[in-house]
Formats: structure tokens, sequence, C-alpha cells
């Protein structure tokens, strides 16, 4: 899956010593700073922080939309600075497009890439089917509930055939009960082909249950409050939400979170 | 579903018989000149007695206007796009495209047949003239109100300029560009009728001004009753291609 030409010990993303700030008017808003962090390959990574804290222009900075004010982007070891199409982005709505059937939703990321329209069609339905949204290949996206249409927003950012993945708050608009079948949903497809993940939410639980490694966020301007390592074994099962060391790790971030909003007050 | 379709064609229809039957009554109980209102039935007989010289007419004018139609059309288109992807021109050219909707096409016309003469020419440029503006604003307004996060979404995974057009924006565009699409189809019916007064010896138009100065109104009405027909009938062939090309439903409803 790594491009030809690069070193295959680089970590699937390194992002070292970004800081962004906006103008606005006079005044200069920053919004990151001094973000530095690591996602191994294969590793599942998650930034858990307050909503709207410059989670998402960290993403925009690793996809190419934004250059950083200062540091440095590196995606499978490559400088990627400014560059565009390295990564799978999965954004916080499905954002699939309403005149596009699922399949020709799912392989679109492949088709701006340029790949031959067949071999995406058969990968397409095979995923499809994996996903359990078999027999909805020919359907319209407003056909489908929100759920479903986040796991074809997933599907689409799988099928770009990319090592890294972005995820911005996926599950965030879907309410609690379907969020915990989307972890279990998206644990499960991830244990099939363990694809360098990078995460954003506000919800510790799901950081903890889903990651190796949770980034703990201040809120804006951004910086990385802490780093924790999550020492449950994989594939992960739902028992873990009970573990008194996953109970004591939520509290621990959960108040970490809370001090940290107290000290902006 | 077919039977919906039924019950909302039906009020219309009532309303037309009734209208056409209380205007025969009216003609025939009020005894009004013929050459001044003629009855409906009159006009049905002047139509059928004048068939073969209307059926000439009429062709010369769908003619027309398809191909004013057409021009049009790909003017307005292109001058949407232009001025979409290039901000710069938008900004110069946009006020001056909407100021230039105050000059009525019927004075410029009489100046294109100066410049131009009588040829199909100048007419197909009155007709690009009052279709080409629906159609550019209403792209434009389309192209305008794409979706941020999925433009994002497009240009993160690595889509240039020309994709995010041709996957994105065009087709979220489709619906807007439809709706300029059905003003213009109307409106190039008219613009063709202008321009055939203006100099032309043939087209509905023309049949117009002749009878006109013959007061035959009978005549008259039954150019009005093609001139309504054939703007029916294009009318009716891009709602059709609508149906055919847009698909799926657009965005502004998913996540209203």
């Amino acid at each position: 899956m790594a491009d030809p030409g690069v070193t295959p010990m680089a970590s699937a993303l390194e992002v070292s010593g970004v800081s962004k700030s906006f103008r606005r008017g006079r005044e200069t808003l920053p919004v990151l700073v001094d973000i530095s962090l690591r996602v191994e390959n294969g590793e599942f990574v998650s930034i858990v922080g307050p909503s709207g804290g410059g989670k998402s222009t960290l993403f925009h900075i690793v996809g190419g939309l934004l250059a950083a004010d200062q540091g440095t982007v590196r995606v499978g070891g490559q400088d990627a600075a400014g560059r565009r199409g390295l990564i799978g982005y999965m954004p916080q709505q499905p954002a699939l497009l309403p005149w596009r059937t699922i399949e020709d939703n799912v392989v679109l990321a492949r088709e701006i890439a340029g790949e031959p329209r067949r071999g995406s069609s058969a990968l397409a339905r095979e995923w499809l089917a994996k996903a359990g949204l078999d027999g909805f290949a020919s359907a319209y996206p407003h056909t489908l509930s929100g759920g479903m249409q986040q796991r074809v927003a997933f599907l689409r950012a799988l099928l770009s055939d990319h090592e890294l993945l972005l995820l911005d708050e996926p599950f965030s608009a879907l309410d609690a009960i379907l969020r915990v079948d989307m972890h279990r949903w998206l644990l499960d497809i991830w244990e099939e082909n363990r694809r360098s993940i990078l995460f954003i939410t506000h919800n510790v639980e799901e950081a903890l249950l889903l990651s190796s490694t949770v980034y703990v966020f201040t809120g804006r301007p951004a910086t990385v409050l802490e780093r924790v390592e999550v020492p449950f074994a994989r594939p992960r099962s739902d028992e873990v939400l009970d573990d008194p060391e996953f109970i004591r790790l939520k509290r621990r971030l959960t108040h970490l979170l809370k001090h940290d909003a107290r000290q902006a007050r | 579903m077919a039977e919906t379709r039924i019950r909302r064609w039906v009020p219309p229809l009532v309303a037309v018989v009734l209208i056409l039957t209380a205007w025969q009554l009216f003609t025939v109980l009020s005894g009004i000149d013929r050459w001044l209102l003629p009855s409906p039935a009159d006009i049905v007989a002047a139509g059928g007695a004048d068939r073969l010289s209307l059926a000439g007419h009429t062709l010369a004018t769908v003619r027309l206007t398809l191909l004013g139609f057409a021009a049009g059309v790909a003017t307005g288109l292109l001058v949407a796009v232009v001025l979409h992807v290039v901000p710069v021109v938008r900004a110069a050219v946009y006020p001056l495209l909407v100021v230039s909707q105050n000059i009525p096409t019927i004075a410029l016309a009489p100046l294109l047949v100066v410049w131009l003469g009588f040829g199909v020419l100048p007419k197909v440029i009155v007709i690009v003239l009052v279709c080409f503006f629906p159609v550019a604003v209403a792209t434009l307004d389309g192209l305008a109100r794409t979706d941020p996060v999925t433009a994002n979404y497009l240009r993160m995974s690595g889509a240039n300029r020309r994709q995010l057009f041709t996957k994105l924006e065009f087709p979220n565009a489709l619906p807007a560009v439809f709706s300029g699409l059905k003003i213009a189809a109307t409106y190039s019916v008219f613009g063709a009728i202008i321009s055939e007064w203006l100099g032309s010896d043939q087209g509905i138009g023309r049949y117009m001004i002749i009878q006109k100065s013959a007061f035959r109104a009978d005549r008259m009405f039954v150019s009005i009753a093609i001139v309504v027909l054939v703007s029916l009938l294009i009318f009716g062939a891009v709602v059709l291609l609508e149906r055919i090309l847009v698909r799926g439903r657009p965005r502004r409803d998913a996540h209203g």
C-alpha cells in the first residue's frame, strides 16, 4: 500500500511542532500551538479534546488544504506540506454526492486518483458486502439512514487506497445506541485490514475503546496535553468497557479535559 | 401515482373548458363583430382552413426557436462557467450583466437588423439575448451553492480544479441549471416571434404581421395558440430531460 521509494519503516504520519493561527482583522487567533504526534503503520490513534478546538484544522493541514505556520507534516515518510491526495478522509457529515448511487460514491476517491473503473467497482461491491450494505449498491444516499451513510463515507475513505485514514468526529451526529453499533462495526472492519487511522473525537470512551494511543488536546488554542497508551489487547470486545483499568483511564482523561476547561475559563 | 397525476391535471383542464365555453357563449349572445373578437369555433375553423400555410410558418419558427435556444443556452452556460471559475471576471462582469438586462431586447433588435441584415444571424442573436441571462444566473447560483464540506473532502482526496467542477460543482448545480432552462425555453419562443416581426419572409411572427394588416383577428388568435403550443412543447422537452438527468435528491432536501 505504501508508495514505492519510501522506506517501509517510516511512520504513517508524523506531525512535529505544527502551529497555526488565523488572522481575523487585526487580531491573530492561535488555533494550534506546537502540535507533535505520530501514527505508526497499522496503529489506531485518537485525538480527544473539546469540540471546536482546532482539531479539524490539524486535519486540513495534514490533508494539504492549509499550510502550517510552523512545523512539518510527513505522511508515510514524505513531506506532505501542501500536498493533497495522500490520505483517505472521512468528514463529520457523510458528504456523499446525492446524485450518485452508493457504489458510485464509494469509488469516488479512486476515480479522482485515476484508478480504472472496473477494478474499483468489484472492490466496492466486495466491501459493501463486508460492511453489511449489500443490496444498497444502486440505491441513492437519501434512502439510507444516517448511520448507513456514515458507513458508506468510511468505505469511501477506506477504498481510497491510502495507508493513512483521517476520521473527523464521524459518529458525533449519531445517537448513543447507534454509536455503539458503529464502534463494533468500525473495529471489525479495521481488524480485517489494519490501516493506520487518526481519529478525532470529543468522546473519551470512544477514544479509549477504539485506539492504541490517545492524544489529549486542550481547547483553543489546541496543544497536546498528554499522550496516553491504551494497553488492552486486540481484537477488543465490549467487555473492555467494564475493565477497572479502562474505567481508571476514562476517569483520568475526563479529569484532564475538565481541568483544562476550567483553566480556560 | 398515476391516479394523483390525473387528479392534478383535472382542475386546470376544467378551467380551460369553462373559459372557452364562456367565450363561445359571449360571442354568440353579444353579437360582437367577428373581426373584433372571433369565437373559439371561428378560430378553429380559421386554423383548419389555413393549415398548409400555417404548417410552413410554424416549422420555420420552431427551427429558429430551437437554434436560438441552443445558442442561448450554450452562451449562458459558458458565461456562468467562466464567471464561476475566474472570480475576478465575475466581480467585474456580473454587475454589468445585471444592468444589461434593463435594455429592452425589442429596442436592440432593429439595431441588429441594421448591422446584420435580415438573415438568420440577427434573429438568433435576439433569442440568445433573451435566453442566456436566466441560464447564466441560475447556473452561477447553483455553482456557488456547493457544499463546502464535500468540496473540502474532494480537495483533500486530491481532486484538481477540473475534477472539482465536473464531479461536484456542476452536477450539484444541475437542478438550478434546469430552472434557468425552463425560463429560457419560454423566452426563446417569444424572442423568435419578435425577431420575425422585425424582418422575415416566414415564421409565425411574419404570419401575425400579415394578418394584423388584414384585420384577421381569427388568424391572429390561431398564431397565438400555435405560439403557446410551441412554448409548451419545448418546456415539456426540458422537463423530460430534467427527469432523466437530475437523479437522487438535491442536497438541500437531504439535509434540510
